[in-house]
């Protein structure tokens, strides 16, 4: 009780300050008159008794202060007077300060930027409730159909009858929920109004999806259990995020009829702003619908493995525990059912597992697909940040250095090494933390940027790159730190300074202790540049390598179209009318030099692999299966693959006709090694088949996946053949338009054109092919850039440094200057003398950070393509770069100094 | 008294001083700065005597601590002066402080006079 009291009467005080300073003082001075009267009175003459009461009362000043102190808020009052004393001397040296405040924006903004991404992709739990009781049934992100025993005995995907097992089944979840690992294309018209479809992504989810991330609807409802029946009236729930941006947030939404992939959907509410699913990714689900509406009915059957599981565990139970009872539960299925393991397989089924994962962010699939990148990011920016430190640093040991009489005459009159130091290290903090205000907008900036780079080609990110809290904080910290770290040793070197030498008058001694620290900083600035400018050479040549690589067709002058004809009710019956009428009605188009269909495009983010049988060949397992495409009539010439032999395939290869098939150069090459590929036999599905289709031609590679490996063996056959009784597989997904001109003018002729031959046939995409096969380097973009631009500020940071060194070693030593030039230097002489020293540390620097970017590009390595870590051109090329700019840079400086006049070098003091 | 220059006088025993404020204001009721130093200095028949660089402090602590409250008034002299008063919770601290200090000076007078 007395505490809080005690505390009032402090904080009164503080508030009172200045009345309380009067009032004792009025007080005291009181106390020392009275004194002086009793003097008097005591018989002492009128001098007398003042001066005894005054040096009786002692020293005023200290017991004032003694009395204040009392109180407690003397550190406070020190702490305020610092900050004042710090913001008048900043602002008197505005050039200065506006430098440093700059560089530390760059480097701390940078810094924050990718902390923001971090804490967004890395750290973030999904926004749903109690994200810490969520675990995933898998360990890995294989993805999307499987058969039977899945890759090391893990399972990650579910067939469905076995996820109802295990739902039902296991009692420590308290819901088990599946969904879909990729995204489907949906075609969705909105019921009585007349538009067109547009094309929106989708997912299938079970009906406990939000029940299991306890998540509800902001408007209307959720989906739940009733609605994932067989039978039930299809329901869908929109994302806030579409009913923001796509239907204005109008409430009639919920509740209407939208027609989704030609069926009746009621959506019924909408989801809470921020939650955008189990994974995160751009692009996020625009729509959720129950699995039970899901069309193709086939993957509800024991046989295909599609669904990924996630379920909340109840709160008290061993995870472990429950991991070995879902893999004996697993086994026991695999056992029962002979239609999903085979016989031959049976051996393996005690290698099936399922690896209980802690999932508080869902689907981890951009932490691992960008875990690689950021780390090598924030490498990057915390070197730019010690190289910004090294500048300000070296920047302060000049001004403190400047600052020496003025630092000797404080301590002269008392003030305590101590204080200064304080009163030092204030004023680099706020340097730092007005550098880290600033820098928050840097990293506003910088995130956008990176985002923009990173998912080009996405329409809406779930990532906001507004500074959150936790971020506010990382940038205030990492501010406090770095002033702390630049400015102790400034502080500390300034505080030592002699006060009889420093009044006496400073630079006639050659010898310096601020020099001692400013060289050893730049030889590890120019260390970390040459560093960082190899590390963006050689990211950049990668980068141009990929890009400008012979990928088997050519991206010039070509547009893809993707479409999908299944959205708009299409069955297998109807396409061949469908797909010839595009064939006659795309080469019309004006300018278009040829058209084509195929089921899916080169580097357009799909492949298919299938197992397949050679006739008269036993089957040879030791290959992963080949990739294989459907693709029309003049394929291949419009996307610009070669032919190398036979034929393509043409307008004559209908399903009435003999069915034929094209290999590559790869798949000639490792199923044919000593014969003619032409004439030969092969087949899908089993060896009876392997006599199903005959080769005709052979294509040169194509890489149609995998930007950086060789191509894939590949076969291609004709848009619509089957052998009899096997059911399609594969629809035309991608229409390629070889133009002259600009492939993306012809835009909207290709919309019209597609609407007047069936107005319900959605496009999803229109793109350049160059765009296309651009986004798969979307990640390499994005370190390439950002290395670069890291670079470069490290280049001007050390360029600054060399310049500021030089220039205060040049007026320190104006004097030594001018005496060595009335001795008889020459101009030639003291240009010598002075580059000589920034030259040394130039080649110190580079001596250090050569074989330290030689070290750091061998774990670099495996990302780059086409260069090696140690490319002695882009070493050289850096190396050059970085040694020009420095020289310049130091040689203004020096030649100021070639102008000195001797006589007013000697009469300076 | 002699007239002239005090002669030299003992210094208080430190951790005594707040006692001697404390128990000087118990017996005089309303007193400014010197007064409580003038009273002490006589009663001590001028062999303590309280330095003004540590009666000030002194006062402003026991303020802080809530054993005296001050409110400015008029001397006899016409002059504003800020008058000290005993609080209940310096009451209390004065029979802790006594019983304390009696405490020790008879550990002390035990160990000095044992012979």
């Amino acid at each position: 009780m007395t505490f809080f009291s005690e505390l009032g009467r402090r904080l009164l005080m503080l508030v009172r300050r200045h009345q309380f300073d009067r009032e004792l003082e009025e007080e005291m001075r009181l106390h020392q008159e009275l004194r002086e009267q009793e003097h008097l009175g005591a018989g002492m003459s009128a001098e007398e008794a003042h001066y005894t009461a005054r040096r009786h009362f002692g020293n005023a000043t200290l017991t004032q202060e003694k009395s204040r102190d009392m109180w407690g808020w003397s550190w406070l009052e020190n702490a305020m007077q610092d900050v004042r004393y710090g913001l008048r001397q900043l602002r008197r040296s505005p050039g200065f300060t506006a430098v440093a405040v700059l560089t530390l924006a760059l480097g701390i903004g940078a810094n924050t930027a990718i902390f923001t991404l971090i804490d967004a992709v890395m750290l973030r739990s999904l926004p749903v409730a109690n994200p810490g009781q969520l675990y995933r049934l898998g360990d890995n992100n294989n993805c999307c159909v499987m058969i039977g025993t899945q890759n090391g005995g893990s399972f990650v995907l579910y067939s469905y009858p076995l996820y109802e097992h295990l739902r039902d089944d296991t009692t420590d979840f308290s819901e088990v929920a599946a969904f879909q690992p990729f995204l489907s294309d949906l075609s969705v018209r909105r019921s009585g109004v007349a538009s067109a479809a547009e094309p929106y992504k989708g997912e299938f989810v079970s009906g406990n999806y939000f029940t299991m991330f306890g998540v509800g609807a902001i408007a209307g409802r959720a989906l739940s259990s009733s609605d994932d029946k067989s039978g039930a009236p299809p329901a869908a729930v929109m994302s806030y995020h579409t009913w923001q941006t796509h239907f204005g947030g109008d409430p009639s939404v919920i509740g209407a009829t939208f027609t989704i992939n030609t069926v009746p959907y009621t959506v019924v509410g909408v989801t809470p702003p921020g939650f955008y699913g189990d994974t995160l990714r751009s692009d996020p689900p625009d729509f959720w619908l129950p699995l039970a509406a899901d069309p193709d009915r086939w993957l509800f059957s024991a046989e295909p493995e599609w669904l990924y599981l996630i379920g909340r565990l109840r709160p008290g139970v061993a995870p472990e525990r429950v991991q070995a009872q879902l893999t004996g539960e697993l086994q026991q299925w695999l056992g029962s059912r002979p239609e999903v393991i085979p016989e031959r397989d049976r051996g393996d089924i005690a290698k099936q597992h399922i690896h209980l994962t802690p999932a508080p962010s869902g689907v981890d699939q951009m932490q691992t697909d960008y875990a690689a990148a950021l780390r090598l990011l924030v490498t990057i920016a915390a070197l730019v940040l010690l190289i910004a430190c090294a500048n300000i640093a070296n920047l302060l040991l000049a001004r403190g250095a400047a600052d020496r009489s003025a630092s000797a005459l404080r301590l002269a009159l008392g003030a305590p090494r101590a204080r200064l130091i304080r009163q030092k290290l204030t004023e680099t903090i706020l340097l730092a933390v007005a550098g880290g205000a600033a820098g928050l907008y840097v990293a506003y900036a910088g995130t956008r940027t990176i985002l923009l780079l990173a998912f080009r080609g996405a329409h809406y990110i779930p990532i906001s790159p507004k500074p959150s809290l936790p971020v506010l904080g990382f940038a205030f910290f990492l501010a406090l730190v770095t002033g702390v770290v630049f400015g102790a040793a400034p502080a500390w070197i300034g505080s030592r300074a002699d006060p009889a030498d420093a009044l006496r008058g400073a630079g006639r001694s050659t010898g310096d202790r601020t020099s001692v620290v400013q060289k050893p900083l730049i030889i590890l600035q120019v260390a970390f540049s040459i560093v960082l400018l190899i590390g963006a050479g050689l990211v950049t040549q990668s980068l141009r390598n990929l890009e400008y690589q012979h990928f088997g067709f050519v991206t010039e002058g070509r547009l893809i179209v993707n479409i999908a004809p299944s959205l708009a009710g299409y069955t297998p019956d109807k396409l061949d009318g469908l797909y010839q009428r595009l064939e006659e009605a795309l080469p019309r188009i004006p300018r278009v030099l040829s058209a084509s269909l195929s089921w899916y495009s080169p580097l357009g983010g799909n492949n298919a692999n299938e197992g397949v049988y050679i006739h008269g060949k036993p089957p040879d397992y030791r290959w992963t299966a080949p990739s294989w495409d459907r693709v029309g009539p003049h394929y291949f010439e419009t996307i610009g693959t070669r032919l190398l032999r036979g034929r393509a395939i043409e307008e004559r290869d209908t399903p009435a006709a003999q069915r034929i098939a094209v290999i590559n150069e790869t798949f000639a090459r490792r199923f044919f090694p000593k014969e003619d590929p032409i004439g030969q036999h092969l087949g899908m599905g089993d060896a009876s088949h392997s006599g199903d289709y005959e080769i005709v031609g052979i294509v040169e590679d194509a890489k149609y996946q995998d930007t950086r490996g060789p191509a894939y063996a590949t076969f291609f056959l004709p848009l619509l053949q089957t052998p009899p009784g096997e059911p399609l597989r594969g629809w035309v997904g991608a229409i390629e338009l070889y133009v002259a001109g600009k492939p993306e003018d012809l835009e909207p002729f290709v919309r019209k054109t597609v609407a007047g031959i069936d107005p319900n046939l959605t496009i999803l995409r229109v793109q350049s092919f160059a765009e296309q096969v651009n986004l798969n380097f979307n990640q390499d973009r994005l370190i390439a850039r950002l290395t670069e631009l890291f670079g470069l500020l490290a280049l001007v940071l050390a360029c600054v440094g060399l310049y500021g060194v030089t220039a205060y070693a040049v007026e320190r030593r104006t004097n030594e200057i001018g005496i060595r030039m009335a001795l008889g230097a020459g101009r030639r002489n003291v240009l010598g003398l002075v580059l000589g020293s920034a030259l040394t540390q130039l080649g110190l620097g580079l001596a250090i950070g050569i074989p330290a970017a030689l070290a750091g590009g061998r774990l670099l390595a495996g990302q780059l393509y086409g260069v090696k870590s140690y490319d002695p051109m882009i070493l050289g090329l850096a190396a050059s770069i970085l040694a020009g700019c420095a020289v310049l840079a130091a040689s203004v400086p020096a030649r100021r100094a070639t102008k000195v006049d001797p006589m007013v070098a000697l009469r300076q003091e | 008294m002699l007239g002239g220059v005090p002669l030299h006088r003992d210094e208080i025993p430190p951790g005594t001083l707040y006692l001697l404020i404390l128990r000087t204001l118990a017996r005089g009721g309303e007193m400014h700065g010197y007064e409580i130093a003038d009273s002490i200095q006589r009663i001590s028949e001028d062999v303590l005597q309280v330095e003004e660089g540590s009666l000030y402090p002194a006062l402003q602590r026991m303020l802080i601590k809530g054993w005296v409250k001050a409110k400015w008034g008029v001397t006899a002299g016409d002059r504003r002066a800020r008058y000290y008063q005993l609080t209940t919770l310096g009451r209390k601290q004065l029979a802790v402080e006594v019983s304390q200090f009696e405490r020790v000076m008879r550990a002390i007078a035990r160990v000095v006079q044992t012979a």
